[in-house]
């Protein structure tokens, strides 16, 4: 018998586990990420020098490898989903928040200042101009960080946060490479439905005055 | 209406506006026009203050501008911003009732206003209303960038060369459109341009600007007779057609006639006659003041008795002074069989030269206009 056919039969209820463990576990991260970078974009974006600072600690953050960020949690935090969240949620930050502030530093300065003109006060300005004009701009960010999300996601399970990376690691473990496809292949499939979804989502919310006809 | 009282505003240490003294009156069309970088933009955006004077006051209807809450005063004036800047992500109403929105008009009362307004410049709402600016044509959106910012019916108005980038024919209708608008609301309009046809065929004054100063205020009848200087007369000679108000001389004359300096030999003043194929020459001194004419005649009768084009020269002749009308020109010059009529500023400096061949060309430049434009 084929060995996947045989291992979906007999696991098929661990690997759809560990695959909502793992949309839960990336989407959760991605979604605090966005609650918290899209509304300190959107306050960066009027200061300019605070932005310089805190995009480049963003920036930093980034480039921490990530399995030696989850071993500097590991002493703090300890194990399980909860550090797994905050790790990942920290990553998510960046794309999310760089996307933000230049998709509102780019709102065409003569909007600005008609909006201006016209009476607008600076939350009119916001809402009625900067935001649906920066939209499509931040959701790309959402969208990328999602995929980088659920791409580390598998390495969470190292820190016992459980997700597809268990069967990765597993299968690394006893040299059974249907085990690691059987996490792997999920894996990307999420990320590409993930970047596929968002992908539309970005379409529907640029206005149809911006959408090149 | 709107007051400056000595306005100042200062980039760094550049002065782009200086010492301003202007009073807008009720219901009046103040043009403000001069070269680009003069201050216009900056001057008209501290009415509604986008920008903020160095020093001097601002005073809408008597009161400091300074005093009123900045968002309050915007929505009370109208403003056409330069770059048309309508809202893409919005639909023609919403971009037409934004202001009203604001002003948290009803829902119905903002619709009859929108289609009102669209109506107003002869676009149907039901084929417009739901549209959106990159749907529209280049004079579509300048059209509706007038008509949000008189959505809301304010008193005062501010435009930024709300025609800008178009085409002379579009151009000119949306003069003529504005110029019927403002017949019926007599609203009190601060009008920004750097072409001069269209400050002649809108204004009821004209501010001329230079370097941040305005160089002269006056009705456009008066600036063309009594241009305050050389730089005004310059912007006005540039940019002259024989259309809004009386023309003057200035537009029917010929702006290079041969010349010659007083102190010039005879033989030489034969050789420029022959090379350029005239008969006279205009005598003028080095600055250009304007001291008589000799004939070929003249000068050919008395080529051996004397040197210098200064002994022969003709001073008594008839001349018209600048900013008269054409028509007084072309009297005299029939009236008295002239082949010609020297145009002199107050000076008496020589400023061009009246034929009845420079009038025909001007009125063939006027009759076929868009041909040569
Ligand atoms: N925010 C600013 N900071 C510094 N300098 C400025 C600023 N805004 C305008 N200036 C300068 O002030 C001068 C006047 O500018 P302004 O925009 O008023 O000119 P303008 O007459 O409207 O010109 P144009 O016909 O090109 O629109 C220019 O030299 C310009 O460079
Ligand atoms: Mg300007």
């Amino acid at each position: 018998m084929n060995p996947l056919l045989e291992l979906l039969t007999r696991s098929w209820a661990d690997i759809l586990m560990a695959t909502w463990q793992h949309v839960y576990l990336s989407l959760g991260s991605v979604a605090l990420g966005a609650l918290v970078a899209v509304p300190l974009g959107i306050w960066l974006s009027s200061r300019q020098n605070i932005a310089r600072v805190v995009l480049s600690i963003a920036g930093t953050i980034q480039t921490i490898p990530s399995l030696a960020f989850f071993g500097f949690t590991l002493p703090v935090l300890g194990i399980g989903v909860l550090p797994a969240m905050v790790v990942l949620f920290l990553y998510s930050l960046l794309p999310i928040l760089r996307n933000t502030y230049t998709g509102i530093r780019e709102v065409p300065g003569e909007l600005i200042e008609a909006g201006r003109g016209m009476g607008m006060n600076d939350r009119q300005l916001l809402f009625m101009v900067k935001l649906p004009m920066a939209l499509p701009v931040i959701m790309a960010g959402i969208r990328i960080s999602s995929v980088y999300i659920i791409s580390w996601a598998t390495i969470a399970a190292l820190i016992g946060a459980g997700g597809l990376g268990d069967l990765i690691w597993g299968g690394m473990n006893v040299y059974d490479i249907w085990l690691i496809l059987a996490g792997t292949i999920p894996a990307a499939l999420l990320a590409l439905l993930a970047s596929f979804i968002l992908g539309r989502l970005e379409k529907a919310v640029t206005p149809r005055g911006l959408r090149s006809t | 209406m709107i007051k400056f009282e000595e306005v100042t505003k200062k980039y760094g240490n550049q002065e782009v506006v200086k010492n301003i003294n202007m009073h807008v009156r009720e219901g009046e069309f103040m043009v403000l026009i001069g070269p680009s970088g003069c201050g216009k933009t900056t001057t008209l955006k501290m009415i509604n203050r986008l920008v903020e004077p160095t020093s001097g006051r601002i005073l809408i209807r008597d009161q400091d501008i300074m005093d009123m809450n900045p968002v309050k005063l915007r929505r009370e004036i109208g403003y056409v911003i330069q770059q048309i800047g309508l809202f893409p992500n919005m639909t023609i109403e919403q971009n037409v009732d934004l202001v009203p929105r604001l002003l948290k008009w009803d829902k119905e009362r903002r619709a009859k206003r929108v289609r009102e307004l669209l109506e107003l410049v002869d676009m149907d709402p039901d084929l417009y209303a739901h549209r959106y600016p990159n749907e529209l044509s280049g004079g579509q959106q300048q059209r509706i960038g007038v008509l949000r910012a008189l959505a809301a019916e304010p008193s005062v108005i501010l435009m930024d060369e709300p025609f800008g980038a178009l085409d002379p024919i579009t151009r000119e209708n949306l003069q003529d459109e504005l110029k019927n608008l403002q017949n019926k609301l007599h609203k009190t309009i601060v009008f920004v341009t750097h072409d001069m046809d269209e400050a002649l065929k809108l204004a009821d004054r004209i501010a001329i600007m230079k370097d941040g100063q305005i160089v002269q205020l006056d009705t456009p009848e008066m600036i063309l007779r009594k241009p305050a200087n050389e730089f005004v007369l310059e912007f006005i000679g540039k940019h002259r057609v024989a259309g809004g108000g009386p023309a003057t001389v200035e537009s029917v004359m010929k702006s290079n006639p041969v010349i010659i300096g007083p102190e010039r030999g005879v033989e030489e003043a034969l050789a420029l006659m022959k090379h350029k194929g005239v008969n006279t020459l205009l005598v003028v001194e080095q600055d250009k003041r304007l001291v008589g004419v000799v004939t070929v005649e003249k000068l050919d009768k008395n080529r051996r008795r004397a040197s210098t084009v200064k002994e022969l020269v003709e001073t008594d002749i008839p001349v018209v002074a600048a900013g008269s009308p054409a028509r007084e020109a072309f009297n005299t010059l029939t009236a008295n069989k002239l082949d010609y009529l020297p145009v002199v500023d107050e000076k008496k400096r020589l400023l061009g030269l009246v034929t009845k061949t420079s009038i025909v060309n001007a009125l063939a430049s006027f009759v076929w206009k868009e041909e040569t434009a």
